[in-house]
């Protein structure tokens, strides 16, 4: 956790003072609405982006931000969400490409999640064409609110009614399943028009997450579960307005 | 803006929404609940959410065991699921599906080896708000 915070800060200092030393106007801020969608889901994100352009051609910028995501569906699935159980590793980073302990998850499903998230976003983007760019972004830390559902737990073919599911209020970047909360990244590419408008092209990747307040998933530890989460691949749209 | 149109477009044609899987618009069953055995049986009685009339009863048919829902009737509601439940208001319970038809005959099956001591409540309920419609005590 602190390693991770000290790469995002060091490196959000380290491309401020680059572009500090090199030109005050090097600054580039803009915000930004999107709407993804997935399977019974839909997204909007409105953003407010503050990049430095780093390098010595300044193709590249660094950045950080704040967004506002608004998820909102019916029936989705969420899994058990500890990582030492989602998981074979617990290892920052490596938790990513680790193997997925299946016979561990539960599948508790909403039905009707609805979740508001505010969270710092780290960015960083590439110009490489004169109006295209290409960039990623991720959610870092925040909060969380949004609607209480009723939601069913599926454990070992038993199904049990969860009157009050309710959306995990803490967000916090961890990488992988360590994660918790609600968390939104993307990949994207942007087409800047002459003006200040542009248009992106999005992949997105998100997190959600809601706990259980009633009944529970009893981990073969014997350990009670009560975070699920769910991770959804969205495609969509955003327009962006320089500042 | 030329471009930006044509970007828009081509994205509506990639993400178009793809049409449900919905069931079929066929006519409720008749079972020839007559001939069939009954197991068990109850009588619907309203919910908090809803009105429901009719009898719930556990036959079998073609080596199954199923839920009849015989003379049945019930105010529409959104996603109306049937359940066997071992409490009233639905806590354990297997889902045995989405209610097919508002009124009329129909059935459904029942996984094996389930215990009707248990189970002892049939249900009309409410999935995505957790509304009960109705209930039949089976014995």
């Amino acid at each position: 956790m602190k390693k991770i915070l000290s790469v995002i800060i060091g490196s959000t200092i380290a491309s401020t003072s680059i572009a500090q030393q090199k030109n005050v106007s090097d600054r580039v801020g803009y915000i930004d609405v999107a709407y993804t969608m997935g399977s019974s889901r839909n997204i909007v994100a409105a953003s407010y982006v503050h990049n430095w352009r780093v390098g010595a051609k300044g193709k590249w910028q660094l950045g950080i931000g704040g967004r506002l995501t608004s998820s909102i569906g019916t029936k989705q699935a969420y899994i058990t969400a500890p990582a030492r159980l989602a998981r074979t590793s617990t290892i920052p980073f490596l938790v990513v490409f680790s193997g997925q302990n299946i016979q561990n998850w539960d599948t508790l499903t909403v039905q009707r999640p609805w979740i508001n998230s505010v969270n710092l976003s780290f960015n960083v983007l590439y110009q490489f064409a004169r109006h295209w760019a290409a960039g990623f972004n991720i959610d870092v830390i925040g909060f969380s609110v949004g609607r209480n559902s009723a939601a069913i737990l599926t454990s070992n073919g038993a199904t049990r009614t969860e009157p009050l599911a309710k959306p995990a209020a803490f967000n916090l970047l961890l990488t992988g399943d360590l994660d918790h909360g609600s968390l939104n990244s993307e990949f994207f590419i942007r087409y800047q028009f002459k003006g200040k408008w542009g248009v992106r092209v999005i992949y997105q990747f998100l997190f959600n997450e809601y706990k259980i307040t009633s009944i529970f998933q009893t981990a073969p530890d014997g350990t009670m579960v009560n975070r699920f989460r769910s991770k959804t691949n969205n495609l969509g749209i955003g327009i962006s307005y320089l500042l | 803006m030329k471009t930006f149109c044509v970007l828009l477009l081509v994205f509506s044609c990639l993400t178009a929404c793809k049409k449900e899987s919905g069931t079929q618009a066929v006519s409720p069953m008749q079972p020839g609940n007559g001939q069939l055995p009954v197991l068990y049986r109850g009588v619907f009685m309203n919910g908090p959410y809803g009105q429901a009339s009719g009898i719930a009863k556990v036959v079998v048919k073609d080596d199954l065991q199923q839920l009849l829902l015989d003379s049945f009737v019930v105010t529409g509601g959104p996603d109306l699921h049937v359940y066997l439940s071992k409490e009233v208001q639905p806590l354990n319970f297997i889902d045995l599906g989405k209610l097919k038809f508002a009124s009329g005959s129909q059935l459904y099956t029942i996984p094996a080896n389930t215990n009707y001591a248990d189970y002892q409540y049939a249900l009309i309920h409410c999935q995505q708000y957790n509304h009960l419609f109705g209930s039949a005590t089976i014995k």
